[in-house]
Formats: C-alpha cells, structure tokens, sequence
C-alpha cells in the first residue's frame, strides 16, 4: 500500500506543476486558447534557447505580448528539429492564437507551417526566414547594414584610401554583405582594394589576425594600408589585434553584428572604429506589431519585414 | 507453517505486481490528468493519433537500443546514426535515387556500422560504452563532412516526403511503420532463437558460452540491427521534416535510453523488452505532448520527466526488493 500511496503522490507533485505552471496560478485549468473573449494565447517556439541574442529576442517577445495581456507559451526543443515539429503540432491542436519560431529554418518544419496555416493559425519567424504559409518573418536587411557601415567608412576616409577587404563568400549573408561593398566601390573609385582574403571559418580571429600580420609585413609604409573591411565582427576583432601588436596607426577596421567583444574594443579606442548592431529587440517589436494587426484582422505589411541597424561608433 | 509462507507468497506476488504494473498505473494516470485538464485538446482522437507519430521515431530508435541492452551491452552512437541516416537519405533523394533506395542505403549503412562495432567490441573485448561513445564521434564527423554542417533541404523530392507525411485512412504511415517494427522485434524477441539467445547472453554471459553459443556472433548481431534501426529513424525523420540536420538525430540518444529504462519497469523480470520499450516511448511521448498542450513552461517539463523516470526506477527496485 505504502507503494501505491508513493506513486499517487508523486502523480499528484505532476499534477500540482502542472495547474501551477499552466496558468501562472491566475485562474484554474481554462487553458484553452481560442476563447474568442479577447484573450490570446501565443506558443514561441525555438530549438536554440541557449544562444544569446535567440533569448534576448524570445524574451522580448515574451514581455510585449503579456504588457498586451496575452497568454505566451514558450518552447524549446534544445537543438532538436524533431521535437520542434512535433510540440509545433501540439501547439496547433491546442488552438493557440499564433506561433512565433525564433532563430529556426522554416523549412524544418514546412508541413506544420502548412498544417497550422490550414487551422487558420498565423506563424510569424523572427530571425527565421520568410516561406509560403507563413504570416511573416522579422530579419535584419544584410544588404543595409553592409550598406551603412560601408558608406560610414568610405566618409571617415574621405573618399580615398587603401582598402583590404576580410570575408567569407560562402556564407549568403555575408555574401550580401560584401556584393554590397563591391557595388559602392564602383562609386568610389579613389578607393583602392589592396586584397581581398577569404577568412576561415572556424576560427575566423585567429585566421584573420594572421592574414592580417602577414599583410603589415608586405605592405610596410605607413600609409600603404589606411582602412580594413571586415565581413563580420570576428575577422574584424582579429586584424584589430593584429595592427595593435605591429604598433601601426592610421588604419581604420570596421566590422558588421555588434559583437559584444567588438562594441567593447571600440569603446576602448582599438583599431576597429565601427559596427553594425542587428537589431534583435527591434525584430521582436516587429513580430509583435504585425501579430495585433493580424488580430485586429488587419494585413500585415510585408512577408520580409527588416529590423533597422544602429551604427556603433567610439563616441 | 505452511499457511504462512503461502501468505507471503501471496503478499509478495501482490506487491510485485503493483511495482509491475506502476509504470503502467502512472501512465493511466497520466492520461487521465491530461484528459480531465484539457478535455478539448488532449482527449481527442486527432491528439492519440498524433502522439502515435510523434512517438514513432522514439519507438524504433529505443527498439535497437532494447537489442543492444539485451545483451547487456550499451550503444551511444545511435544519435549520430540516425544523424547520418538522415543526411545520407536526403542527399540520396536529391540526387534523384527513388525513394525506396534513398531508405535502404542508409539502413545498410547503418547495419555495416553495427557490424563493424558489434565486431570491435566482442573481438577485442573492449567496453561497448567506450567504443560506441568513439564510433559516434567518427560518424559524427562523417555526417558534418558531408554537410559542410548545413541543414540538407534544398531541392528535396516531394516524393522523399511520403514516408514521413502521409495519411491511410486517418493512420499516418510512420505510426504504422512503428506498429509493424514493434511487432517483428516483439515476435524475434519472444518466439525465436535469435531472441532467446540475446536474453541468455544478457543473463548469464559465461552459462551461454558453456553451452557452446557463439556470444560473439549474437553480439554483434545485436548491434547491427541497433545501427541500422538508427539509421532507418534518421531517414525517416527526414522524410518527415522534409530535411536534414547534421544533429538532428542526437536528440533521440538519451530518451532512447529512457524509454528502454522505464520499458524495463514495465514488466517484472526487469530485462529490456520491446513492449515494454514502446510503453515507455508512449509515456515520454504523452508527457511531452499533454504537457505541451496545457502549456507547461519546457524547463518544468524536463524536471516533471526526469522525476517520473526516476520514480519508475525507484519503484521497480522496491518491489523486486
């Protein structure tokens, strides 16, 4: 008996957990979602939770959609697409108002994007990538931060100098991002680019510091080498290394993601002198806004929606 | 005299039945908590329909990982097995090779890995944890070599979907898959030599090798299928999601275990079975999905799972005590 009595306990510690967290203890077990009284109920669902700026938009979200007194769910499947899909399906049969996936390749879980789309759920992506059957999807425009930090840099050498250029075609933003330097150098033609050095990845620091040293050794006069444009903030954080182990003045490096490790060397007086930060609160703003429209049986204005860049400089 | 022992007897037979039959209890229970909280969205059919394919790759991952443990032996490559399974099943399909093909090869594939391990640990007498803990490296970096580390999805078949996404009648075909495997393995375990070779090696290694069973062949055996039930769950999952991620079996490693662990709970002997693994899949499939349903935060879901296994296992020792 004393076994019976054991197990019944720990289903009723199940059963305690549950109602609390099911509600936040607010009001009994109603928690289902398509109570067409006003309250919504919104499922947020990533497989990387862990990631930093993933958390930081989740929990902005997250804020937003309860100061709108909605109901959020959050959900993490810790790297598993699997589980994604499956507790994506179980979100949809729960009748939730809408789904949120943050950070995630939509096209892992392209059938439930369809199935939700058929029970008329929304499916909004932040950071995710827009395909068919979804509402829409908040990003970062890398044609416009590349654009932004390009211009900045070309203005600080006022329209000359001698440029060497750190990226790494394969990656599609970065692609983007560098397609977009080469359009804006055909309007700068007093600028030169020295070289362009594919940087590996991983390890872009390190291999970019190296490239970087190699180069101040080939190209030895002070004014042989006046500005570094980085793809990213990694090679970037690496050829600012570099320069400050040579001692060299007067080459400006600039990178693009508002790395924490970049944004605090620039606040430092480092070599590197600008980034572009993503904005991932201001995707998350997006996603919200457009979800009220979408409940307010509004259009949504655009199915690729982009969280506008802040420059980052010393001052 | 003899009164009294008959009464024990009885008594003892009552309370191993109760640590036998708690798991399943638990799982009743489970069931009915889902039901009475969320009678709109648990308790439909749609949900039991979908728990059952949200269960199937757990199923027949843990059906290998019984194998394995039948033997007494441990195989922590399956992860990554079935992380390769699905890459090499996408990539096959995107290059055009029917579907059938696109399934088998990494299937064969997955039992040549088997062989191979099964092969390294009875020759060479080495721990099975150690060199499957290794072989999962390797084919871990096989499967990132082969991806660049990428998602495999572009230019996926839509006819590579049809494992993965189709419907019979209301019966999604992975559902079914499941109910069929689950049905062989019970069959081999239970009513052939193969099976009862496994469990006579798994009970006592040196009796079987007494009475001339090759324990090194049966081994082996045992973790090729595990491989290539791996690799099969890779490939499905694959055909589910419509693509591949160079992770995206890892997820199963663990919870394969669980499910066998608490399936060993299930029946009293305490030995891995295939029942027992499919109820254990069912609970860890249900908690997941009810908890999910009455939006459960998931930290509070992995604590409210890691407790019931425990308890499962707690309860099981008592009553076999």
């Amino acid at each position: 008996m004393k076994k019976l009595l054991m197990l019944f306990m720990g289903i009723a510690l199940v059963a305690v957990f549950t109602a609390c967290s099911s509600d936040g203890g607010e009001e009994g077990t109603q928690e289902n979602a398509s109570n067409d009284d006003g309250e919504k109920s919104i499922s947020i669902l990533t497989p990387y939770l862990s990631s930093v700026t993933t958390k930081q938009m989740v929990d902005e979200i997250e804020v937003k959609a309860k100061d709108n007194g909605w109901k959020v769910n959050v959900i993490d499947t810790k790297g598993d697409a699997g589980g994604l899909a499956s507790r994506m399906e179980d979100v949809i049969l729960a009748k939730t108002d809408a789904i949120v996936i943050v950070s995630t390749d939509p096209n892992q879980v392209a059938a439930q994007i369809k199935q939700a789309d058929d029970a008329g759920i929304p499916v909004f992506g932040s950071d995710s990538g827009y395909i068919e059957g979804m509402t829409m999807n908040a990003t970062s425009d890398n044609e416009e931060m590349s654009k932004m930090m390009t211009e900045y840099l070309f203005e600080q050498l006022d329209g000359k100098g001698k440029l060497i250029v750190l990226t790494h075609r394969p990656h599609p933003g970065v692609l983007k991002r560098t397609e977009t330097l080469d359009a804006l150098l055909e309007e700068y033609p007093d600028i030169e680019v020295l070289t362009e050095q594919e940087v590996e990845v991983p390890g872009p620091i390190e291999s970019a510091r190296q490239q970087m040293e190699n180069l101040l050794l080939a190209n030895k006069d002070d004014d042989a080498i006046t500005a570094v444009w980085a793809g990213w903030d990694e090679p970037a954080i690496g050829a600012a290394q570099a320069i400050e182990a040579d001692g060299r003045d007067g080459i400006i490096v600039t990178g693009i993601d508002g790395n924490s490790q970049a944004v605090e060397m620039i606040k430092d007086g480092s070599p590197i002198k600008a980034t572009v930060e993503q904005n991932f609160i201001g995707m998350s703003e997006i996603v919200i806004e457009q979800m009220e429209k979408v409940f307010n049986g509004e259009e949504v204005d655009g199915t690729e929606l982009y969280a506008p860049a802040t420059l980052i400089t010393a001052e | 005299m003899s009164q009294t022992i008959k009464q024990q007897k009885q008594k003892m037979s009552f309370s191993q039945k109760l640590s036998a039959y708690g798991t399943i209890f638990a799982g009743i229970a489970l069931i009915v908590i889902f039901s009475i909280l969320s009678p709109d969205s648990f308790m439909t059919f749609d949900n039991a329909i979908n728990i059952t394919r949200q269960i199937s790759f757990l199923v027949i991952i843990a059906i290998g990982a019984t194998l394995v443990m039948s033997v007494q032996e441990f195989d922590l490559s399956i992860g990554a097995m079935a992380s390769l399974g699905g890459v090499v099943s996408a990539k096959l399909a995107i290059a055009g090779v029917p579907i059938f093909v696109s399934i088998l090869v990494p299937v064969v594939i997955g039992f040549v890995i088997g062989l191979i391990s099964g092969a390294i640990v009875t020759r060479f007498r080495v721990l099975s944890f150690v060199t499957t803990l290794a072989m999962g490296t390797v084919i871990g970096g096989f499967t990132f070599w082969l991806t660049g580390g990428s998602t495999v999805f572009e230019n996926i078949p839509e006819s590579f979907k049809f494992l993965g996404q189709t419907q019979i009648f209301v019966f999604p075909l992975l559902s079914i898959i499941m109910i069929i495997l689950v049905i062989i393995f019970w069959y081999v375990m239970a009513h052939t030599t193969l099976g009862r070779r496994f469990y006579a090696i798994g009970g006592n290694e040196k009796a079987s090798e007494v009475s001339g069973v090759s324990i090194n062949y049966y081994k082996t055996i045992a973790f090729a299928l595990c491989g290539m039930l791996a690799a099969l769950t890779g490939a499905l999952l694959a055909s589910r999601l419509g693509s591949a991620h160079p992770t995206g079996g890892e997820a199963y490693f663990l919870n394969a275990y669980a499910a066998v662990f608490l399936g060993m709970t299930v029946v009293r002997s305490g030995i891995s079975n295939v029942v027992g693994t499919l109820f254990g899949a069912a609970i860890l499939g249900i908690l997941a999905n009810g908890l999910t349903i009455l939006q459960v935060p998931s930290f509070m879901q992995d604590v409210i799972t890691g407790i019931i296994i425990i308890a499962a296992l707690i309860f099981q020792k008592i009553g076999r005590e």
